[in-house]
């Protein structure tokens, strides 16, 4: 065969002809001896908690994205490291590359082990950062920068890598601690008692339950992608923290069919009941259940937490998604962070269910139509899979749309108004025609329990979405790049920063910034990119701008605090025309600024809410007065009691 | 153990101004101030409140209140307000109880206990032979005291036995911290009694069954109508209940840390649970380097070590505040002077006296009404908490009427900051600088406190310079 293109191309010796044309074959450039890297890695999980036990789908494998990990488990984005600061020692690490676990998916479920224990912490962190940066769009990193500037520093590392800590602490509490850089789980002996489904005095494990990990895990989310969130600068704050928190572990319930299907069964389609109906129907004639099939449960998609609820004495999950019934009188009284936020996570979630109704309609009538009657017949197979297909895609429609709402949420100072309004903006963006009515049902929802919007001029959709900034009102930010989905390259961030920092200084009065108050940083800045309904790639980026400014306490007490005012921006990167790429331009300036009403009001909190003289400084836990900790959530603190 | 005569004995001379020497060293100056006793003299006609008497005793860190009410024509009724002593107690706690059945006659009008802390009723327990010898009309009590309503009585049994338990773990812990938090458990308790019990069971044995006579008993929360003896609504005085608040909800405001604790969470002891055997442990070295790559394992242990106590001290301090806030919060008024006496009211009872639901929600942003107008009008107000930070908020002194009267009993030394000198300084400013501090006199073993300043002149001590601070009314 003669291939003299080939001969052209061989720069090796040309005495060898011979030899040559004899293996001459084009190089195989498809075939590959090497073992293809799998995509997931499957571990075995608990769906709930160890009280749940074989219940429909307890036992279930979570799909965690492929890394090669080293004992702990210890990879790119998680650590575990299981010290046990009560017993002062460290728990052997599990060793997922194992071939005795590989063949099996890891350690069974099993509460006596505590390297179970670690593989789950691992594969739910790693699921619930998986379902953010899907919803997100982008690769998500933790929190890079110190709290305070009196702070220890953040050490190296630490933007990419959490810790996660199994058995912290001998205490009914997990919480995410910024100063350990990780999430640390306690472990308590169950009420003696009252322990609902625990032996009395079980040693209760906080790491084995689902929720709270996915809980624990989003907190750190947020942590990372909003600086100040954890600033209680008002009532909402904290409130907020942990909403959004319950919000994440509540709609990760909705992705596990199997047992979606089975409360589908049980609930007769109608998936927000409280209760479950028992397997078997009680008997005409008979005045109770008389096994224990018989006894209707509670309806664990709803609840968060089971287990520890009952551990603690509370007869039930810690927390559920429609605790009472819509009215505008609890976001007056409630003011416990947990209660409070119960109140946001329950108008999520009737708006959501107000979505599945309205998808699932259709599929009820035509099984009414058919002769069906749900009131006494079992739901069909059939019927049961379109229906959880429907709550699943709605569940994890309303998640990408809350998730997507922190990136249009301004920088500091947030309130639940604030937070409908990023909601609503975020899915105009994300679904312009909304054919079900989402944003409908949200605002409605909202409206019902007396969450109201400063600024906005009327409850009404037009009004709440953020207003757009008209095109050229406001220079465009040139020299920004956007990168792509996976992320920026350090010389990529290191100019954006410059940009940003240079737009905010020259144009900050534009912004709304009273430049004489002080600097503005550019906190952080993402890109982000979506598919738009047409099948369009939109571009942006958000940035956070925020102004320190320290202001005295006055009468109320010594000292001063941190007094922040700031700009959320959305910039957009147009589609190229012929010639040129369009400089990128704002449309969305969402903005917490300074006003004297605001200062009072946050001073006023602070000091009411005894900041201005720290509890901890008082006792002498901490340093100076000039200490910022204490204008920081403790999650220690305020989850002591959840 | 001798209570001081002469006191008692000297007769007063009502024109006499004091002088203008301050008490600073008032023990070596014994022609300062006046001797004071039972006032006697009848009201004047015109109304004036001449003759109501605030006495406040130094006992060290722990409120001691004697209220004397003048009467038409016979002696003076007198109403005891709290007598404890916890932190820093420095031992005059009998001779205060002496003076004061010498200067009554061993008899009370009305007793009122605002709060179960040990510093406002360990005086009950610890001169319980005293008080065995007094007559007492009437006692009131906060709501939480009544022993036929179930609900006060889980909460407050769950509460004692959590800062029994919590009491024990400090004192294992054994730091300078620790047992300063065990103090401030401790002061739940009273601490454990030598006959078994704690001493403020034995302090509220007293209050209930422990005097000469059978007392009447009221059970008081914010808004009821309190019943004073004949005697004194005769005399003239009126009271009122602002406190405690006993809406769930805002008995809620201490927080789930609270709610929570008083399950039954507290079973959980430090030591005791072993999750995992010892065929689990291993060190650091069983962990693979990149473990550390964020923070070495001795930053780690520090940390995480680090995270264990501070549970526990906001569970005590949580259990304080909720101690504090049950106070009985009562003002009082006789001829148009008004007197408030808040306990040790802490912020969750105040924010409902002060915006009448939880501050910073819709509608309770500002001082009510009828908060305003009390505070505008107080001519007297026995300082809260020890002039601890949280017991008198900013709204509320900023409401008060410019030149009332301030009576605050402290104790350095026994809490970090408190008193919290930037509130007295406020205070201050308020009343025109006429605010008492208990330890502005000496007792027979301490002197007063330098750092204190000097006793304003509007107030009097006795010519031993020893004791107890009166104010008296004009």
């Amino acid at each position: 065969m003669k291939r003299p293109t080939m001969v052209c191309e061989e720069v090796g010796d040309q005495g060898d002809n011979g030899k040559q044309a004899q293996v001459s074959a084009p190089p195989d450039i498809y075939t590959s001896s090497e073992i293809p890297t799998p995509s997931e890695r499957p571990l075995s999980v608990y769906a709930f908690d160890p009280s749940a036990g074989r219940l429909v789908g307890n036992y279930m494998t979570a799909s965690v994205r492929y890394e090669a990990v080293q004992p702990g488990p210890v990879g790119e984005r998680f650590a575990v490291i299981d010290y046990d600061g009560a017993n002062k020692t460290f728990y052997q690490p599990v060793d997922l590359n194992d071939p005795r676990l590989l063949i099996r998916g890891g350690l069974a479920p099993s509460e006596s082990d505590p390297r179970f224990h670690q593989q789950m912490a691992y594969a739910v962190a790693s699921e619930t950062l998986q379902r953010f940066e899907f919803a997100l769009g982008r690769r998500i990193h933790w929190r890079g920068t110190r709290r305070s500037a009196s702070a220890d520093p953040v050490p190296r590392g630490a933007s990419r890598c959490l810790n996660l800590f199994p058995h912290a602490l001998c205490q009914a509490n997990a919480f995410y601690s910024p100063e350990a850089h990780g999430i640390l789980f306690g472990y308590f002996r169950a009420s003696r008692s009252n322990p609902g489904s625990n032996l009395p005095g079980q040693t209760v494990f906080t790491c084995l339950s689902h929720d709270i990990i996915a809980h624990e895990t989003t907190h750190a989310i947020v942590d990372g992608i909003r600086s100040f969130f954890t600033e209680p600068t008002n009532i909402d704050v904290p409130a907020f923290h942990e909403a959004f928190a319950d919000l994440a572990a509540l709609f990760s319930h909705f992705s596990h069919k199997e047992f979606l299907l089975d409360t589908l069964e049980k609930t007769g389609g109608r998936l927000f009941d409280s209760r479950l109906k028992p397997e078997l129907a009680i008997s005409p004639g008979s005045t109770g259940a008389v096994i224990q099939a018989q006894i209707g449960k509670a309806n664990p998609l709803v609840a968060l937490a089971t287990q520890f609820g009952e551990a603690v004495g509370l007869r039930g999950a810690l927390r559920s998604a429609l605790g009472t019934p819509p009215n505008s009188n609890d976001i007056n009284v409630k003011t416990e962070p947990h209660d409070r936020g119960s109140i946001l996570v329950a108008a999520v979630f009737d708006a959501y269910f107000t979505i599945y109704i309205r998808r699932t309609m259709d599929l009820f009538r035509i099984h009414r139509a058919g002769g069906g009657n749900l009131d006494h017949d079992d739901l069909p197979a059939p019927l049961a899979e379109r229906l959880a297909a429907e709550a699943s895609r709605t569940a994890e429609q309303f998640f990408v749309i809350c998730a997507r709402a922190l990136d249009y949420c301004p920088p500091v100072d947030i309130t639940f108004g604030d937070f409908l309004r990023a909601v609503l903006t975020a899915d105009l963006d994300l679904h312009p025609k909304d054919p079900d009515g989402v944003r409908d049902a949200l605002m409605q929802a909202f409206r019902l329990r007396g969450i109201i919007a400063d600024g906005a001029a009327s409850f009404s959709e037009e009004s709440l979405f953020w207003p757009k900034v008209r095109r050229d009102a406001l220079p465009t930010v040139d020299g920004l790049q956007f990168g792509d989905p996976n992320g920026l390259t350090k010389s990529e961030k290191d100019n954006n920063g410059d940009v940003l920092r240079a737009y905010a200084q020259k144009h900050g009065d534009l912004l709304g910034f009273d430049r004489s108050l002080g600097k503005i940083q550019a906190l952080s800045f993402h890109p982000m990119f979506h598919m738009g309904e047409d099948g369009r790639l939109f571009v942006d980026m958000v940035a956070e701008l925020v102004q320190t400014v320290r202001r005295p306490f006055g009468e109320a007490g010594s000292g001063t605090f941190p007094m922040r005012n700031g700009v959320t921006l959305l910039i957009s990167q147009d589609p190229p025309t012929a010639d040129e790429r369009p400089p990128p331009r704002i449309r969305f300036v969402i903005a917490k600024l300074h006003s004297a009403e605001r200062e009072d009001r946050v001073r006023t909190y602070y000091a009411s809410s005894g900041r201005a003289i720290s509890q901890k400084i008082e006792s002498g836990e901490v340093g100076e007065a000039g200490d910022d900790a204490r204008f920081q959530l403790d999650f220690g603190l305020l989850h002591a009691g959840a | 153990m001798s209570p001081k005569k002469n006191s008692a004995s000297k007769a007063r001379s009502k024109k006499a101004k004091a002088p203008a020497k301050k008490s600073g060293k008032a023990t070596k100056i014994p022609s300062h101030g006046k001797s004071t006793s039972a006032p006697t003299t009848t009201p004047s006609s015109n109304g004036s409140a001449q003759g109501l008497r605030v006495r406040m005793f130094r006992v060290g860190f722990g409120d001691f209140f004697l209220l004397t009410v003048p009467t038409a024509n016979g002696p003076s009724e007198h109403v005891l307000i709290d007598c404890g002593v916890h932190a820093q107690d420095l031992g005059s706690i009998r001779d205060a109880v002496d003076q004061m059945a010498k200067d009554c006659g061993s008899k009370l009008t009305l007793v009122v206990m605002t709060h179960r802390h040990a510093d406002h009723i360990s005086g009950f327990a610890t001169c319980s032979d005293v008080f065995s010898g007094f007559t007492v009309e009437r006692v009131w009590m906060p709501w939480f005291e009544d022993p036929k309503n179930d609900t006060a009585m889980a909460f407050q049994a769950s509460l004692t036995a959590m800062a029994n338990d919590l009491s024990m773990r400090f004192a294992a812990r054994g730091d300078d911290s620790s047992l300063m938090l065990k103090d401030m458990v401790d002061n739940i308790t009273g601490g454990p009694a030598a006959a078994g019990g704690s001493k403020n069971q034995k302090a509220l044995d007293v209050l209930h069954n422990g005097f000469k006579n059978k007392a009447d008993h009221d059970y008081y929360k914010a808004g009821d109508q309190p019943v004073l003896p004949k005697s004194l609504s005769d005399a003239g005085l009126s009271a009122q209940i602002l406190g405690p608040p006993i809406d769930p909800k805002l008995i809620s405001q201490m927080t789930k840390v609270s709610q929570q604790y008083l399950s039954e969470q507290i079973e959980t002891d430090d030591e005791g649970v072993r999750p995992f055997p010892k065929a689990f442990w291993t060190d650091r070295n069983g962990y693979p380097s990149d473990a550390f790559r964020i923070y070495d394992d001795q930053t780690i242990t520090r940390l995480i070590d680090g995270a264990q106590p501070n549970l526990l001290a906001a569970r005590a301090k949580a259990a304080d505040n909720t101690l504090n806030n049950q106070s009985l919060v009562v003002l009082f008024s006789f001829r148009g002077k008004n007197l408030l006496f808040a306990g040790d009211a802490q912020w969750g009872n105040w924010e409902n006296f002060l915006y009448g639901g939880a501050y910073g929600t819709p509608g309770h942003t500002e001082l009510t009404e009828n908060a305003k107008s009390i505070l505008g009008k107080i001519d007297f107000y026995k300082v809260g908490h020890h002039g601890s930070a949280n017991a008198t908020p900013k709204d509320a002194v900023a409401a008060m009427r410019l030149g009332c009267v301030g009576m605050c009993s402290t104790q350095i030394h026994a809490y970090n900051q408190v008193p919290r000198e930037p509130l007295l300084d406020a205070l201050r400013g308020r009343m025109e600088g006429q605010l008492a501090r208990s330890d502005q006199v000496a007792t027979q073993t301490s002197k007063a406190e330098k750092t204190a300043g000097e006793l304003p002149d509007q107030f009097k001590i006795p010519a031993t310079g020893e004791l107890f601070i009166d104010y008296e009314f004009k």
